[in-house]
């Protein structure tokens, strides 16, 4: 069984930042699959309730200024409702999932962005095909996703600060570096140090 | 075909992120396209990303924000499932994957004998962004370093250079500390798709000369 209704965050060592979840991955699993396999548009309002808030958070965090953190919460949100039908619990847990949507969606927005000069507007999606799945079954999936969190959550600060600044803020990093005042060494040692507990969380089977 | 050599971790670390620029996302996508073992550490970033996300404070939303996205859903035309097939191109080489037939590739040009460049244009881009090299059999390509980082995944044929050995399916990647000049195999010409973060500096006189032509 997984562990993860209810007790959110707490196993392992102690979190260092207060986490709002509003709902845990089962539920969230249970929305999205209403969504992907009966367009049911109560469960995508759950959904929307639950990531919204942090997908603007999340671009805004990236560098973008708070309209358009919206705008491209909004465009994620819509693409996780007309690309619902591809999402595969066995491939991913859904908090992952609209993170690889919001990538992309980031990816877009930069890229209109870098030639509105251009007169350009179509939404390019980028394409993810080529990414073989396993078969997998969902419970294993939920868990490793669960694990990575734990792991994620676990990290000591330093670390945790790094691996938060090379993903949501596409900071290079020499730029973390400058500005954190420490070493360029110092960065990618605790990238490294977290990545190889990350991974370890990953690979581990339950 | 398994690859013996892969993009590093810092590198799947970034494709995950979102990080990498137009051009190195398509040539380590080329290298995912055919290696599992680099999915299954790009889903493990991945699912780094989910913990994040998930972890973000809650920035509140503009109360109508849902019913603004509800009439942007509804106002589009019916979901396009599946999607349009899109065009390919024809085939740049006898083999070429499928993935590269869905870019626009523009023409071989000359840039010395033995060594040909087409440039790449990646899906939903305006611009090129990565090239395809074609090395005849037993050539040399110019001397070169750079001033950002060179990614580089070995689509067909074998090169070797001052650091090794590559075959079909490897990938390479050389940052500024690297002045090589890769050489085909005699077997066969050697085709690669590469991108430069940064500029590429050719050190070579035919290798400036190159550069000046096709504008790096």
């Amino acid at each position: 069984m997984y562990a993860l209704c209810g007790s959110g965050w707490g196993a392992g060592p102690v979190t260092t930042q207060p986490i709002q979840r509003v709902a845990n991955a089962a539920q969230l699993l249970d929305w999205m699959r209403a969504v992907s396999e009966r367009a049911d548009r109560e469960a995508f309002a759950r959904l929307f309730a639950h990531f919204a808030p942090r997908l603007i958070a999340f671009f805004a965090r990236g560098g973008l200024p708070r309209d358009s953190a919206e705008e491209v919460a909004q465009e994620t949100m819509i693409a996780v409702w007309t690309k619902a039908r591809l999402y595969n619990s066995a491939e991913a847990g859904v908090s992952t999932w609209i993170y690889t949507i919001a990538r992309n969606a980031r990816i877009d927005r930069l890229r209109r962005e870098g030639r509105r000069s251009k007169l350009e507007t179509e939404v390019a999606a980028e394409d993810d095909e080529g990414l073989e799945i396993s078969g997998e079954d969902t419970l294993l999936a939920l868990e490793r996703d669960e694990r990575v969190r734990a792991a994620v959550s676990g990290l000591p600060p330093e670390q945790a600060e790094v691996v938060r600044m090379s993903f949501f803020a596409d900071k290079p990093h020499a730029e973390i570096a400058r500005e954190l005042g420490i070493p360029l060494g110092t960065v990618k040692s605790r990238l490294r140090l977290a990545m190889a507990k990350i991974r370890l969380a990953w690979e581990q089977e339950a | 075909m398994t690859a013996h050599r892969h993009p590093s971790e810092e590198t799947l670390a970034a494709y995950a992120a979102g990080a990498l620029g137009a051009g190195p996302r398509l040539v380590v996508k080329s290298h995912l396209g055919g290696c599992s073992g680099c999915v299954e550490h790009v889903r493990a970033f991945e699912a780094i990303g989910g913990a994040l996300l998930e972890s973000e404070p809650f920035e509140p939303a503009p109360s109508d924000l849902l019913a603004r996205t509800w009439a942007l859903i509804d106002a589009s035309p019916p979901q396009r499932e599946p999607p349009p097939p899109s065009r390919l191109a024809p085939e740049p080489f006898p083999g070429a994957p499928q993935w590269l037939r869905r870019c626009a590739i523009g023409p071989w040009r000359f840039v010395q004998p033995g060594l040909r460049i087409a440039m790449v244009t990646p899906p939903g881009e305006t611009e090129a962004s990565a090239m395809l090299m074609r090395v005849s059999a037993g050539r040399r390509m110019p001397k070169h370093t750079h001033d950002g980082v060179e990614f580089t995944q070995v689509l067909s044929g074998v090169f070797y250079d001052s650091t090794g050995r590559y075959l079909t399916g490897d990938y390479i990647e050389a940052d500024d500390e690297v002045e090589h000049q890769p050489v085909a195999d005699e077997a066969q010409d050697c085709i690669c798709l590469a991108a430069i973060e940064g500029r590429l500096r050719l050190t070579s006189f035919a290798g400036r000369w190159a550069q000046s032509f096709l504008g790096f």
